[in-house]
């Protein structure tokens, strides 16, 4: 099915669904394949954070076949990862959510910024390497625009 | 907006505090005269950061920052998430304790629907509807006060069980409630489309192709509305949804219109849904002994766990990853309402403030979902 | 005799004009304090209706049956601060509500209201020409919402105006024509057909038995004139926050409030004047203001019923409405009257 110009190892995950493992040069190729196949809808594109490398998990759902859903993981060791917006419109959101949240930095991507935190917040989250003990305050400057400091400021 | 001069625009910033932006959505709009030129969304002045805050408790624990995130439909959120951690578990919920998360999700689906079609007619200007729906949710959340004592954060389900049994009075309350809601759900939406002026309000407003719904990752009532007929419960059976008998609504209109037409059919199937619960919940124990009170902060994980289910606004997925420890090592949450928002500038563009409104009203945003 | 000249025959033993003067004062004082009670009155019965319609109780703490809960907002709205934005264009911000305010107290003054048993006629003033004053006051209205929209520096306050005075434009042709109509209906039996009360006394029949064309253009433009909900696009507060009203708080923003109850009121007892035969009925020497009012009331209950039953309608839709149905409709109802009068039915 899956035209062999590069390598994917194949397994199933714990519950039980189909996983691709593909390294990140070839993620793209991988994805543009697997719309071609009629994977049309990106559920969600999450990370995890182990340490020394960064798992990026992929679920796609194919719309023809009652949403089954396929799982592609690649992994990245300098928080580069090349964006896959130009084949589903709701990888925007998920990869600016990632950005923001794991400080992947997606190749490509049109219009990478902060999505729910502050623009401007210092460090990333869900990384488990974030100091949770420091407390950030988010301020607005004279143009209405937010900034974050670890100084409270006057509105606190 | 491109520099052109022969145009004055208006930037106009709708929200965070806003009487129709359910909660703290802001819109930066660029309006030409009444018409909206752009749309952009800026999210997460709720945000509480859960996913964080679940890697730092007990499995078990984890299940009340669910509950806060969907706060209007919080059952279905609790369900989403045990069917991802009992898988990465493996811990099986007796056969009752899935009959009766079927009962508490499906009249859950019924109050959040119901508070939607109330703040829909409050977004366009009809206040009247608001009080009938509220009036009907209100006996939802009797019957949940009554089953789990508390009205919308119930956390009521456990990992392997349920907090508390059915008994007898609450099967019959909740027959009660089933025998007489039919015919005011009929009222309520009579109250909506019988009325001209909501129907030239709603109808050919917001049309969304299926498939742009399906690469925004648009899912729920809004993706059925727009004739893709995408049900978890359908296409993925979680729970006992393969052995009740009910049908998924879609709608070919692709309008706001559909999507509340779509919604009132859904409530109309979940009451169905619950009265063949009713009549096949079996007897037996309403936990598992693996996961009683004393063991169940023991219980370890490893490996990683997608589980999807249908939440009131779509497809709500839970992707847990275990380190075999007692506590999740990352929790991530697949928010329908998030991905849903996410297709409000494409449907915005060139309409006027007031289509805008109903548009996004039509989305249904809880923002603890949203931003988590 | 009316009002006026009664209360100056009391006190004439201060003389001629001194009468006079204080005459013009003590009436000035009763009709604020009518229009002021009657709004309050209607402001305390919409909550009530409105509640009955919306299953709920409605004011019941203040007071007996929660009568004083107007006057207790009141006192609140007056005790507030006035909180004003920065960078507005202070004197018209600051007058903007007033003119509202008091172009529609004056509007009470020129309504005929009949005789009421031992008091003989109520009405206030005489004039030849009332009805040109009183659609001249209510005309000046939309210069106060406009005003109040674009020096509040508030970009709500802007688009809201503009969308109030462009209703009120599109509804204020049909709704002048309609009126011509009325005129000419009174001209062919009255010397003085601009008198209100002469439109009232010609009213053997209602008019809007005789033009029912022109009672529904005049209803709706009425409606569309008062923004009352389905039709207060200015101030929709589910897309501009509350419009024109955006940045008043305080004692200003209760008169804004007070308009728009007013202006229903005043529109619903113009409504009755006009079509409905105002004083005309049984007894009209005894109880003639009493059937004004119950009329009144009638179309103060059939608005708020719109009002708390319909959807807020979309602006373009609404505008275009006036300019493409009820234009033409007037001015075929200018044309059916002409044949009445001509045909000396009326």
């Amino acid at each position: 099915m899956i035209s062999l110009v590069y390598e994917i190892k194949e397994e199933t995950g714990k519950d039980g669904r189909k996983v691709y493992r593909i390294d990140r040069e070839h993620l793209l190729e991988l994805m543009g394949d697997l719309k071609k196949e009629g994977y049309d809808h990106l559920s969600l594109i999450s990370s995890v954070d182990f340490r020394d490398r960064i798992e990026v998990v992929y679920h796609l759902e194919k719309s023809s076949d009652n949403f089954s859903i396929i799982v592609v993981k690649t992994e990245t060791r300098d928080t580069h990862v090349p964006s896959v917006t130009s084949l589903w419109e709701s990888a925007n959101w998920d990869e600016r959510e990632q950005y923001d949240m794991m400080g992947i930095i997606f190749d490509g991507h049109p219009d990478l910024r902060r999505i729910l935190l502050p623009e401007g917040w210092i460090g990333y989250p869900l990384r488990k390497d974030y100091d949770m003990s420091k407390v950030q305050y988010v301020n607005m400057d004279e143009e209405g625009n937010d900034y974050v400091s670890f100084d409270p400021g006057d509105g606190w | 907006m491109e520099s052109d001069l022969t145009h004055k625009y208006i930037e106009l910033n709708m929200g965070p505090q806003h009487p129709s932006t359910h909660g703290v959505l802001r819109l930066k709009l660029t309006l030409d005269g009444e018409t909206v030129k752009k749309v952009e969304p800026v999210i997460g002045y709720l945000h509480r950061n859960a996913e964080k805050i679940c890697e730092l408790d007990f499995y078990c624990d984890a299940l009340i920052y669910f509950d806060r995130m969907d706060y209007v439909g919080a059952m279905n959120m609790e369900v989403g998430y045990l069917e991802a951690a009992e898988k990465l578990l493996n811990i099986e919920p007796p056969e009752r304790v899935k009959w009766i998360r079927v009962i508490m999700a499906e009249l859950n689906r019924i109050a959040s629907h119901l508070v939607w079609a109330g703040a829909f007619g409050l977004d366009l200007g009809m206040l009247t509807p608001f009080f009938y729906v509220f009036e009907e949710r209100e006996k939802v959340l009797n019957l949940f006060t009554e089953i789990c004592g508390s009205r919308q954060e119930t956390n009521y389900m456990s990992i392997g069980g349920v907090y508390q049994d059915f008994n007898d009075k609450i099967i019959y309350r909740i027959k009660e409630f089933l025998d007489e809601f039919p015919k005011k759900l009929e009222e309520i939406y009579n109250l909506f489309v019988k009325n001209d002026v909501f129907i030239s309000r709603t109808k050919n407003i917001g049309i969304l192709e299926p498939e742009v719904a399906l690469s925004y990752g648009v899912t729920g009532p809004m993706l059925r509305a727009s004739g893709v007929p995408y049900d978890v419960r359908k296409d993925e059976p979680y729970l006992v949804y393969d052995k009740v008998n009910f049908t998924v609504p879609i709608s070919r209109k692709k309008d706001v219109l559909a999507r509340f037409i779509v919604r009132f059919e859904e409530m109309r199937q979940s009451v169905k849904i619950v009265k063949q619960a009713l009549e096949k919940l079996p007897d037996g124990p309403y936990f598992n002994p693996k996961a009683r009170k004393s063991l169940m902060i023991r219980l370890r994980g490893e490996g990683d766990v997608f589980a999807r289910t249908e939440s009131t606004k779509g497809e709500f997925g839970v992707y847990i990853v275990g380190d075999g420890s007692v506590k999740p090592y990352r929790v991530h949450v697949r928010s329908p309402a998030f991905k849903n928002l996410s297709v409000l500038p494409y449907l915005s563009r060139d309409v006027l403030i007031a289509d805008m409104v109903a548009i996004s009203g039509s989305i249904d945003l809880v923002f603890g979902e949203v931003d988590r | 005799m009316n009002l006026l000249t009664r209360i100056a025959t009391i006190l004439s033993f201060l003389g001629h004009y001194p009468a006079y003067i204080l005459a013009y004062i003590i009436e000035t004082l009763i009709v604020i304090i009518f229009a002021t009670v009657v709004v309050a009155g209607m402001v305390y019965f919409f909550r009530k209706y409105m509640a009955r319609v919306q299953m709920r109780i409605g004011p019941n703490r203040v007071g007996k049956f929660g009568i004083l809960q107007v006057m207790a907002d009141g006192l609140k709205l007056i005790q507030k601060e006035s909180i004003m934005p920065q960078g507005r264009d202070d004197l018209p911000y600051k007058v903007a509500p007033l003119i509202i305010f008091i172009a529609l107290i004056m509007g009470f003054i020129f309504i005929p209201y009949g005789p009421l048993a031992w008091l003989g006629t109520l009405t206030v003033t005489h004039s030849d020409v009332s009805l040109v004053i009183l659609f001249a006051l209510i005309a000046i209205m939309p210069i106060g919402e406009l005003l109040s929209g674009i020096v509040s520096n508030n970009k709500y306050a802007v688009l809201g105006s503009l969308r109030g005075v462009a209703k009120d434009v599109s509804f204020e042709v049909p709704m002048m024509l309609s009126v011509l109509a009325i005129v000419m209906m009174a001209s062919a039996r009255n010397a003085s057909p601009l008198d209100l009360n002469g439109i009232v006394q010609a009213q053997n029949i209602p008019f809007a038995i005789l033009e029912p064309l022109g009672f529904f253009v005049f209803l709706i433009s009425m409606a569309a004139r008062a923004s009352y909900s389905p039709f207060d696009m200015g101030e929709s507060d589910s897309e501009l926050v509350t419009g024109n009203t955006t940045e008043y708080s305080g004692l200003r923003f209760g008169m804004f409030y007070l308009g728009l109850f007013g202006t229903i009121f005043l529109g619903s007892m113009i409504l009755s004047t006009l079509y409905l035969g105002g004083y005309n009925g049984p007894f009209v020497n005894y109880v003639g203001f009493i059937w004004l009012l119950i009329k009144t009331l009638v179309i103060v209950v059939i608005s708020l019923t719109i009002w708390l039953s319909m959807p807020r309608v979309r602006i373009d839709k609404f505008v275009s409405f006036g300019w493409k149905y009820l234009l033409p409709i007037s001015f075929i109802n200018l044309v059916l009257t002409g044949f009445l009068v001509l045909g000396g039915i009326s």
